[in-house]
């Protein structure tokens, strides 16, 4: 009996407008994102058994969602506290679920609204957990935690802003050529240099773009996928770590991160290595958190990020095209289920202008710090 | 009464935490350490993950090397609009590698700051309520 994820497909995407201010309920997103996915594969709410999702901030429940797209038995139901932590294990958890017989046909989907804006804590007035350490220093949210990584990089490795910032004009290029990117408009490192500081090294584009919206995949088996309209986009592996019980400050080394580990498991796991990969989906909540994982999961040495991307190699015509749909930074931050969108689209040959040519393989990664996952997917098994 | 805008996040401590508060209180900082190993555990836990031993705070010298930092600029945490810029650092204390706290560092200008710097803790008063906090203050500054 061989243990794999190859004999589950992602089958149908679907997603909300992602817009700054929508006005709408998370549940009422999520309902939309998996009407569409749903649609988009030739299903109805009567051929779906299983939903999961993962929450921290806003959220709508699994029953709650299926229910309100009429869904009457709802066989499998799983919500995941997590953010881009966890989504690694939420796909894979449904693949799983579908694999086990669980379920037949899973819609994964996450929501944002309004409610949740991270990078701003102004409404928090206690701090529980190990958040009681560091809250009342004025140490609270992610991209103070995040910057403080990229700063003992830059100690340990000489990368600079201008390194960060080539990720951030690159992403951006990116997203001018897809129409559901949030920010579409071009700009220049000097731009990038003028940006407004958050907390140094970060500055206002090293950030994640918030805004809200939905996003859902249907999972099912690579026998149900074949029979339905699209080709099925196949998950080829999957890996996770988790260390320091997630305590971003315990981390060990903050020049890298989970994918320290992560990275050769996966590639241990599907045999294959960064110079297989077509496309990049890298988790991109900061600039940084690519930069860290970019060089763990062995694109290129440490500190040669700048570089690399500089020399073409991250995009069109080069090595790995990262992020061509703008990645959190540009298109949106859907807390990276996005990310898994893009890479379907990709993989079926219907991004646009903006379709990276003969794309068979995509790596799509999840979560920063002390925790997180990859997977790949491919238009064909192993 | 005052804007709850104004008022830095107040800590909730719990049964494996309470004991730092109540030393930060006495003007001490204390970590938690294995009884039986040795080792030093943040954030706190009741038995040893290494061994399963009970654990209990202990005092630390207070002396530490700043492992990373950031300047904070813009307002983003209740308590702290009207502080920036202010400058954060995860100092690793001299006790364990790797044994970090989140705080502030005072009496330095930000530009003058550096990873590997030297600093020191000493206690101030959070305000918004009766709990201590350390910051580090580089060694050598007055």
């Amino acid at each position: 009996m061989t243990r794999s994820l190859q004999g589950a497909a992602v089958a149908g995407i679907g997603r909300t407008a992602f817009v700054r201010k929508s006005g709408r309920t998370p549940a009422s997103m999520a309902a939309e994102a998996a009407r569409a996915a749903l649609a988009d594969c030739g299903l109805t709410p009567a051929d779906v058994d299983g939903f999961t999702c993962f929450d921290t901030g806003d959220f709508a429940r699994p029953s709650q969602v299926a229910h309100a797209i009429g869904v009457e038995d709802l066989g499998w139901s799983l919500s995941v506290f997590g953010g881009g932590n966890i989504v690694t294990s939420t796909v894979t958890g449904a693949a799983t679920a579908v694999l086990s017989g669980q379920a037949e046909v899973v819609v994964v989907y996450r929501t944002l609204g309004s409610q949740t804006r991270y990078g701003k804590a102004l409404g928090t007035v206690e701090v529980d957990g190990e958040a009681q350490f560091g809250g009342p220093q004025g140490y609270l949210v992610p991209p103070q935690w995040f910057a403080m990584y990229c700063r003992r990089h830059q100690y340990e490795y000489n990368s600079t802003s201008e390194d960060l910032g080539v990720i951030a004009v690159q992403e951006r290029t990116h997203a001018s050529r897809n129409p559901h990117a949030v920010a579409r408009s071009p700009i220049t490192i000097g731009d990038y240099l003028n940006g407004r500081w958050i907390n140094e090294p970060f500055r206002v584009f090293d950030c994640a773009y918030e805004v809200d919206g939905a996003v859902a995949i249907v999972v099912t088996s690579a026998e149900r996928a074949a029979d339905l309209p699209h080709k099925p986009v196949y998950l080829l592996g999957a890996a996770d770590s988790n260390r320091f019980g997630g305590s971003i400050d315990q981390w060990d080394d903050l020049t890298c991160m989970y994918s320290r580990d992560a990275a050769p498991r996966l590639w241990s796991r599907t045999g294959l290595k960064p110079s297989d990969i077509d496309v990049a989906c890298m988790y991109d909540c900061f600039t940084f958190t690519v930069m860290a994982t970019f060089e763990d999961f062995g694109f290129c040495g440490k500190g040669e990020v700048g570089d690399f991307f500089r020399e073409g190699r991250a995009t069109y015509g080069g090595d790995v095209v990262v992020n061509p749909h703008g990645g959190l930074l540009s298109e949106g931050y859907i807390h990276g289920l996005n990310h898994h969108y893009e890479a379907v689209l990709q993989l079926r040959g219907e991004a646009g202008d903006r379709q990276v040519t003969g794309a068979e393989t995509a790596l799509v990664t999840s979560g920063a710090g002390p925790f997180g996952g990859a997977l790949v997917y491919g238009t064909d098994r192993l | 009464m005052t804007h709850a805008l104004s008022i830095p996040p107040q800590p909730v401590p719990d049964a494996d935490t309470a004991p730092f508060w109540e030393a930060t209180a006495a003007d001490r900082l204390a970590m938690c350490r294995c009884q039986s190993c040795g080792l030093w555990l943040q954030p706190p836990l009741d038995r040893c993950r290494a061994c399963a031993s009970p654990t209990a705070f202990q005092d630390v010298a207070g002396t530490g090397t700043v492992y990373s930092f950031i300047v904070q600029r813009q307002p983003s945490v209740p308590g702290y609009l009207d502080k920036v810029p202010y400058v954060v650092g995860l100092v690793e204390l001299d006790e364990q590698r790797g044994l970090r706290l989140p705080a502030r560092i005072i009496g330095v200008d930000p530009a003058d700051m550096s990873c590997g710097m030297r600093v020191r803790a000493e206690l101030t008063g959070l305000p918004g309520g009766d709990f201590r906090v350390p910051v580090f203050r580089p060694i050598g500054a007055s």
